[in-house]
């Protein structure tokens, strides 16, 4: 399913919040169809990564590039390629859970209300909540506000996917529906990187798994790798730890 | 204070004359502090220097008293060549007046709101003209139906001060009765009277707009 397309290449990232470097001299190609898992202790760097990959933070030094956008300046079409997924979910409490999903099809790609409302409902249909299309996010469970939250995403056919801990915000007996849904996504060959702290997820899904500690890439490597053998000790204090 | 009904009714006569162009400019002035002070807001998050200039003309606008701003705008800019009708000159102080706390309102309804709405709404593609309006504004409206209806309410209780440049509102007509019959006390009175109906009123249509837009999101 991979190929040797890069989707997202990260090259010599360095982002300082004042004084503290948050991000070291990091540097990651994301192949078509790949699928990444994040993980690291929390304030590794992790979401600060993937957040500056869409600019929601500005770096200072370095270089991100998605693939098919001309001018990576223009954040618009920037950010209309790369979809995100938030931990604390983010739907907009006023609008119905299809017009959070057709919002941006109609103000960004221009679609008439009728189809963008055909695409947003084939797509909560593939996140399996389309009977809930007219409630307002407050009327939902945790876990399918995250699903509403993966749909709205995908309304704008996004070339990658980027998940900032998906699940952490979630009651225990939410997350398994939200995995399947990001399983499901990834066997149909979406590109994605995952922050999370879910192994088994990552080991089941994954292509290669990374572990940041202080700002930095420690170890990347395929799941069987990864968790069996890992060669950074910092990741195997990580592992044991969460295992 | 003897009961006299002819006099009553001469002066709820007046009252009710000059009640349609005070409502009006109350009217027009809440849109206008609205729709200014939410500029000033907006324009407050634009960046640094301009958030520093709103600051400043904000807090002198809701530092300096509405009376002095009304004699202002009327005595001041004529020198400038600038010569409108009280009406329009009150109506301009009025929307000036309450920009600058409805902008302070708005600050606190925006606030309120999560980062992730417009980290959402950005991450999705969408411009910033439509993360204000479409994300941004609707929520903060809901935030602060409450205090905006009380500064509305506060717009219509300020129109009296109208009188002191010659607009013919509901306390001009009622002093113009109560100075040339030397009788004040029937003519405030009434007038407060109908203040009063006419503030229970608009807090009562307040209250149900809140409680609407509190329904329309059911969080």
């Amino acid at each position: 399913m991979v190929s040797n397309d890069v989707v997202i290449a990260v090259k010599g990232l360095n982002k300082w919040y004042a004084d503290f470097q948050a991000l070291k001299e990091i540097d990651l190609d994301v192949m078509k169809g790949e699928q990444i898992v994040i993980c690291g202790p929390s304030g590794s760097g992790k979401s600060t990564l993937i957040r500056c990959i869409n600019r929601l933070e500005s770096f200072q030094e370095g270089s991100i590039r998605v693939e098919g956008v001309a001018d990576q300046n223009d954040l618009l079409t920037l950010r209309r390629t790369v979809g995100m997924v938030f931990q604390q979910f983010n739907l907009f409490p006023h609008l119905t859970v299809l017009r959070n999903c057709t919002l941006a099809l109609t103000r960004a790609r221009g679609l008439e209300k009728a189809a963008a409302e055909d695409v947003a409902l084939s797509l909560l249909d593939r996140v399996r909540i389309r009977e809930q299309a007219l409630k307002y996010p407050g009327q939902l469970s945790g876990g399918q506000q995250q699903r509403v939250a993966i749909a709205r995403a995908l309304c704008m056919s996004p070339k990658a996917m980027l998940f900032d801990e998906p699940t952490s915000s979630l009651d225990p007996e939410m997350i398994k529906e939200v995995l399947d849904v990001m399983a499901d996504l990834a066997s149909d060959g979406m590109t994605m990187i995952c922050v999370t702290h879910e192994m088994g997820f990552a080991r089941r899904v994954a292509d290669r798994v990374i572990f940041m500690d202080q700002g930095r890439i420690v170890e990347a490597a395929k799941p069987d790798i990864f968790f069996e053998a890992p060669r950074n000790a910092r990741t195997r204090a990580f592992l044991h730890q969460i295992l | 204070m003897a009961f006299d009904l002819p006099f009553l009714l001469q002066i709820l006569k007046a009252i009710f004359q000059a009640m349609p162009l005070t409502l009006a400019i109350a009217l027009v002035s809440c849109a206008g502090a609205f729709l200014l002070g939410f500029a000033f807001e907006i324009l407050r998050r634009v960046n640094r220097p301009l958030g520093l200039l709103m600051r400043l003309i904000i807090d002198f606008i809701r530092s300096t008293p509405l009376l002095v701003q009304i004699y202002f705008f009327y005595y001041v800019l004529p020198y400038y060549g600038v010569v409108l009708p009280g009406v329009v000159v009150g109506g301009m102080a009025l929307s000036i007046y309450y920009s600058g706390y409805l902008a302070e309102v708005f600050k606190a309804g925006i606030d309120t709101i999560p980062a992730g709405q417009s980290e959402a709404a950005l991450a999705l593609g969408l411009a910033p003209m439509d993360v204000t309006f479409r994300v941004i504004a609707p929520q903060m409206l809901r935030n602060i139906a409450a205090p905006m209806g009380n500064y509305f309410v506060s717009i219509l209780k300020s129109t009296p001060y109208l009188a002191v440049i010659g607009v013919a509102e509901m306390m001009g007509m009622t002093l113009e009765i109560a100075s040339s019959t030397f009788r004040y006390a029937e003519p405030m009175l009434l007038l407060g009277i109908v203040f009063f109906i006419l503030a229970a009123t608009m807090a009562w249509c307040v209250r149900r707009l809140e409680v609407r837009l509190m329904q329309s999101s059911k969080r």
